[in-house]
C-alpha cells in the first residue's frame, strides 16, 4: 500500500530543509525519534496490518537515514528530487585533469602496500582525500544552488570517485594494522 | 493501538494485567530461560535449582531426554545423543560433511529436503527439531515457574547469524509451539542486561565468545536507545575450538590412534574439564580412561599457547567492527564480556590489552544474555508502557543477488540499520516472458560461490509482453529479526508475482507443517484449534484498533460513505468472532483491512508529523 506519508521525500520525512549542508545531529535525532514511535518493537501486540505497516515505515526511515547521512548519496538524492536525470553508476567524467589525479591517487594507495612507513604514507593520502572531498562538496553546493544541475551532477560524480578511493584506503589501512 | 494510537506505544487492552513473557538464550553448550519478576530479571532454575540446561538432546526410541540426563549419556551413547546442535542450525548437507571429524553422527540426506537430518534410534531429526526440544523444556520450566502459559518469548541469536540460521531458529520456536516476539542479538541482549543505558551515554563494545560462536558488536547508547553501529564475528569459532585444540594436543602427546566415537568424546570431555580448571588454577591434570590409559599435567601457559591463535582471530574481527563503525578503539567507554569462554584468563588479558581498559565481567557471563532477553520480552509483552528502551539493530552480512558470470551484486550492505527494504527494477528479455528467477546470497565476497546461498525465488505470473516492456519491481525486505523476504510486482500492470521460495538450507513451509503434525498427538484437532484461537486473537486486535481509531478521529478523517463502509465490515467481523472458522475469520479480517487502507494511510501521515512535532515541543521545554 502506498500511503501519502511513504511518498514524502526523505528531507520532509525528517523535517529537514532540502539542502546539501544538513546538521548530522538533527538528522540522527529525527531518525531516532521516528524509530521510537514506529519501530516494529512498538507493535508486537498489534494487528498484523499494523505490524506490516510499522515494518514499512521503519524501513523507509532507515533507508532515508542511510541516504541522507552519506554525502554522495545525499547529493544524488537532492538532484533526483529536483528532477535532474542522473547517469547510471558506470558513467565517467570528461575532466581529464581530474582523472589523472584519481589514477595517481589510486596508484599511491596501492604503493602503500610496499616499503617502509606504509601507515604514515597512507595517512598523508588520507589528508589529501579529505581536503578534496571538502572542495568538491563546496563545488556541488555552489552549482546546485545556482541551478546548474549538469555541472552539479559532475561534482557529485567526482565526489563518488574520491569516496571510492577513500574506501580502498580504509581497507588498506585495516590490513596494515591487522596482525 | 499501534499505528492507530501512535502516542501510546506498547499499550495493551488490559494495562494492569501482567503478561507472561520470557527470554531464552539458546546456546551451543548450555541454554537458559529468564523472566522479569518484581521488576528484576532473573534466570529461572529447574526443580533442582539449576539454571543452566545443557543443550544436549538424547533420542532412544521411546523418549526424548533433554539437558543433564542427556549429557550424562553422551559418552556411553554418542550416536543417539546430540550436543552443540546450534552449530548445525541453517546448515546444509555440504556443511555437515565438513563437520564429519567433529561430530560423531550419521547424517541422512533426502531428495525432498535440503536440510540434513541426524539418524538416531528414535528417528531422523533436523537441527530445528532438536533445538525445538530444548525450547520446549525451557518454556515448560518458565510456564511452571511463572504459573501460566507464556504470551511470548524473545530468543537470542549470535549477531553474526546469517538469514538461514535465523530462519532455523524461528522455525524451532514454531516447532516448540512458542509465540516468538523477537529474535534478539546476543551482544545487544548483554548490553541491555548490564543496564548501561541507565548510567551513561556513549560507545560500548560487547565481546561475546560462546561455545561455538564469536560476536563483537559496537553500540551507541543514548537515552535508552541501544543503537548497534557495527557487528562482526565468526559463526563457527568458540570455546569448543579451544577444546579441540587441546584435544589434538592430547592425541599427539598420548599417541592415540584408531580413535572411535567413544574415545573422541572422552578426549573432548577431558579437554573441556582441563580448560575449566585452568580458568582458576595454574595447572590441570588430564586423565583418559581407555584401553590405553593416559595421564598428564598441563600448565596454564602451555594451554594459552595452544589457544592464542584463536583469540587473535577474535581481535581481528574486533578491529574490523570498529572500522565499520567508523570509530577508534580509544573512544570505547566500556567493554562488556559475554559467554562462558570469556572466563578463560588469556581471553580477558588479550581483550583488555586490545581495548586498553579492563573489561566488565560483573554479571555471570553465562546468564547475561538470557537476562537481557527477559527484559526485552517484558517490554515487548507490554508490561512496561513507560519504558523508552529501544533496540535498533543492523544487518550482519550483506545481501546480494547472483548476476551474470556468477558474480554477486550487493543489494543491502552489511551494518545497514534494520528493518530495511530495497527495491530493484528488472525487465524481460524474451517476448511473452512471464517468469524469472532470483538467487539471493549473503556475504561480503565478489563471487556467488564464495557467499552463502540463501534461497532461489521463482517469480511467476507476469502478464506476457514484448521483450523489455515489462517493469518488474522486486522488493527485498529485511525485518527487525534480520529475516529476509522478497515480493515482486510488474509495475505497468500492477500484477503481483506468485513467488515460490526454495530455501538453500532451510525447511520449506510444508516441511514445517509436516513436522508440527508429527509432533502432536492429536495433530489435526490441535492445529486447527490453535489456528482458530490465533485468528480470534487477531480479530479482537483488529476490532479494538478500529474502534479506538474511529473514536479518536474517524469523523475528522473520513467522509460519511467511507465511515459507513468501515463500520459495515467491522460489524461483520464482530459477528463472526464466535462462530466463524479460522479461514472465514481470516477473510473477514482481510476485508476490514482492505476497506480501511486509505484511512490507515491518512492516520500514518498524521502520526509521523505528530512524532516530529511532539519532540520539537519537548525540546522547547528542556
Amino acid at each position: 500500500m502506498q500511503s501519502p506519508e511513504l511518498s514524502q521525500d526523505y528531507f520532509e520525512l525528517f523535517g529537514l530543509n532540502p539542502v546539501f549542508d544538513i546538521d548530522p545531529t538533527s538528522l540522527h535525532a529525527a531518525q531516532q525519534r521516528l524509530q521510537a514511535n514506529h519501530h516494529p518493537d512498538r507493535y508486537v501486540g498489534s494487528s498484523e496490518q499494523d505490524k506490516r505497516l510499522s515494518v514499512q515505515i521503519a524501513s523507509r526511515v532507515n533507508q532515508a537515514y542511510e541516504t541522507l547521512r552519506d554525502p554522495v548519496k545525499r547529493s544524488r538524492y537532492l538532484l533526483e528530487i529536483n528532477g535532474a536525470t542522473l547517469p547510471d553508476d558506470s558513467a565517467t567524467t570528461a575532466d581529464t585533469e581530474f582523472l589523472m589525479e584519481q589514477i595517481e591517487l589510486r596508484e599511491a594507495v596501492e604503493a602503500c602496500r610496499q616499503g617502509e612507513d606504509a601507515l604514515a604514507r597512507s595517512e598523508a593520502i588520507e589528508t589529501r582525500l579529505k581536503q578534496r572531498a571538502t572542495e568538491l562538496a563546496q563545488e556541488f553546493v555552489e552549482r546546485f544552488d545556482g541551478g546548474r544541475f549538469d555541472e552539479a551532477i559532475e561534482a557529485s560524480r567526482k565526489m563518488q570517485f574520491v569516496q571510492r578511493i577513500q574506501q580502498q584506503l580504509d581497507e588498506l589501512q585495516f590490513e596494515l594494522e591487522d596482525f | 493501538m499501534a499505528l492507530l494510537q501512535i502516542s501510546e506505544p506498547g499499550e495493551s487492552s488490559a494495562p494492569h494485567q501482567r503478561r507472561l513473557a520470557a527470554g531464552i538464550d539458546l546456546g551451543t553448550t548450555n541454554s537458559l530461560v529468564a523472566s522479569v519478576r518484581s521488576g528484576e530479571a532473573i534466570c529461572l532454575p529447574d526443580e533442582r535449582g539449576r539454571s543452566l540446561l545443557p543443550s544436549v538432546v538424547h533420542y532412544d526410541g521411546n523418549q526424548v531426554l533433554v539437558g543433564h540426563e542427556a549429557r550424562s549419556l553422551q559418552a556411553v551413547d554418542p550416536l543417539n545423543t546430540i550436543a552443540s546442535v546450534k552449530r548445525l542450525m541453517g546448515r546444509g548437507q555440504e556443511d555437515v560433511k565438513r563437520l564429519a571429524n567433529v561430530v560423531p553422527h550419521e547424517f541422512v540426506a533426502t531428495e525432498a529436503s535440503t536440510v540434513p537430518r541426524i539418524r538416531t534410534a528414535g528417528g531422523d531429526f533436523s537441527a530445528v527439531e532438536i533445538s525445538g526440544e530444548i525450547l520446549k523444556i525451557l518454556a515448560q520450566r518458565a510456564a511452571h515457574s511463572l504459573g501460566g502459559d507464556l504470551e511470548g518469548v524473545v530468543i537470542t541469536v549470535p549477531a553474526y547469524f546469517d538469514d538461514a540460521q535465523r530462519q532455523a531458529t524461528r522455525d524451532a520456536a514454531r516447532f516448540a509451539g512458542l509465540n516468538l516476539f523477537r529474535l534478539l542479538n546476543e551482544p545487544t541482549a548483554a548490553a541491555v542486561a548490564y543496564g548501561l543505558d541507565q548510567d551513561a551515554d556513549g560507545l560500548i563494545a560487547v565481546y561475546d565468545l560462546g561455545g561455538g560462536t564469536f560476536d563483537i558488536s559496537i553500540l551507541r547508547l543514548n537515552k535508552g536507545v541501544f543503537e548497534v553501529l557495527a557487528t562482526g564475528g565468526d559463526s563457527s569459532l568458540g570455546g569448543d575450538d579451544m577444546d579441540h585444540a587441546l584435544g589434538e594436543w592430547i592425541i599427539e602427546q598420548a599417541g592415540f590412534s584408531d580413535i572411535d566415537a567413544v574415545l573422541a568424546r572422552k578426549i573432548l570431555i577431558a579437554a573441556r574439564n582441563a580448560k575449566e580448571q585452568l580458568s582458576n588454577g595454574d595447572s590441570a591434570l588430564i586423565s583418559i580412561d581407555h584401553a590405553q590409559p593416559w595421564q598428564a599435567e598441563i600448565g596454564r601457559a602451555q594451554f594459552s599457547d595452544l589457544i592464542e591463535p584463536l583469540v587473535r582471530k577474535t581481535l581481528s574481527a574486533c578491529r574490523r567492527a570498529l572500522r565499520d563503525a567508523g570509530i577508534d578503539k580509544q573512544e570505547i567507554a566500556e567493554v562488556v564480556m559475554v559467554g562462558g569462554s570469556t572466563r578463560v584468563p588469556l581471553v580477558q588479558t588479550m581483550v583488555g590489552d586490545f581495548f586498553g581498559r579492563k573489561p566488565m565481567c560483573e554479571l555471570d557471563p553465562d546468564q547475561v544474555v538470557a537476562l537481557g532477553a527477559a527484559i526485552q520480552a517484558d517490554i515487548l509483552a507490554g508490561n512496561k508502557p513507560d519504558s523508552d528502551m529501544l533496540l535498533l539493530d543492523v544487518l550482519p552480512l550483506s545481501l546480494g543477488i547472483e548476476t551474470m558470470g556468477g558474480l554477486c551484486e550487493k543489494i543491502i550492505e552489511r551494518n545497514t540499520a534494520i528493518p530495511v527494504a530495497r527495491a530493484q527494477e528488472f525487465t524481460t528479455f524474451k517476448d511473452g516472458q512471464t517468469a524469472m528467477s532470483i538467487h539471493v546470497v549473503q556475504g561480503e565476497r565478489e563471487l556467488v560461490s564464495d557467499c552463502r546461498s540463501l534461497a532461489r525465488f521463482d517469480l511467476r505470473g507476469f502478464p506476457p509482453m514484448v521483450a523489455g516492456a515489462a517493469r518488474i519491481r522486486v522488493t527485498y525486505q529485511v525485518d527487525a529479526d534480520g529475516l529476509m523476504s522478497v515480493t515482486a510486482e510488474e509495475t505497468t500492470s500492477g500484477v503481483a508475482a506468485d513467488i515460490v521460495v526454495k530455501p538453500s538450507y532451510g525447511l520449506t513451509d510444508t516441511e514445517i507443517e509436516t513436522m508440527l503434525r508429527a509432533s502432536m498427538e492429536h495433530a489435526r484437532e490441535d492445529i486447527e484449534a490453535r489456528m482458530l484461537k490465533e485468528q480470534q486473537v487477531e480479530a479482537r486486535r483488529v476490532l479494538e484498533a478500529v474502534d479506538a481509531a474511529l473514536l479518536q478521529d474517524g469523523e475528522a478523517l473520513l467522509n460519511e460513505s467511507e465511515l459507513t463502509a468501515i463500520q459495515l465490515k467491522r460489524s461483520e467481523l464482530e459477528k463472526g468472532l464466535e462462530s466463524a472458522s479460522a479461514d472465514e475469520l481470516k477473510q473477514l479480517i482481510k476485508s476490514v483491512e482492505q476497506v480501511s487502507e486509505t484511512y490507515v494511510a491518512r492516520r500514518m501521515n498524521a502520526s509521523v508529523k505528530q512524532a516530529l512535532a511532539g519532540k520539537q515541543i519537548d525540546e522547547v521545554d528542556v
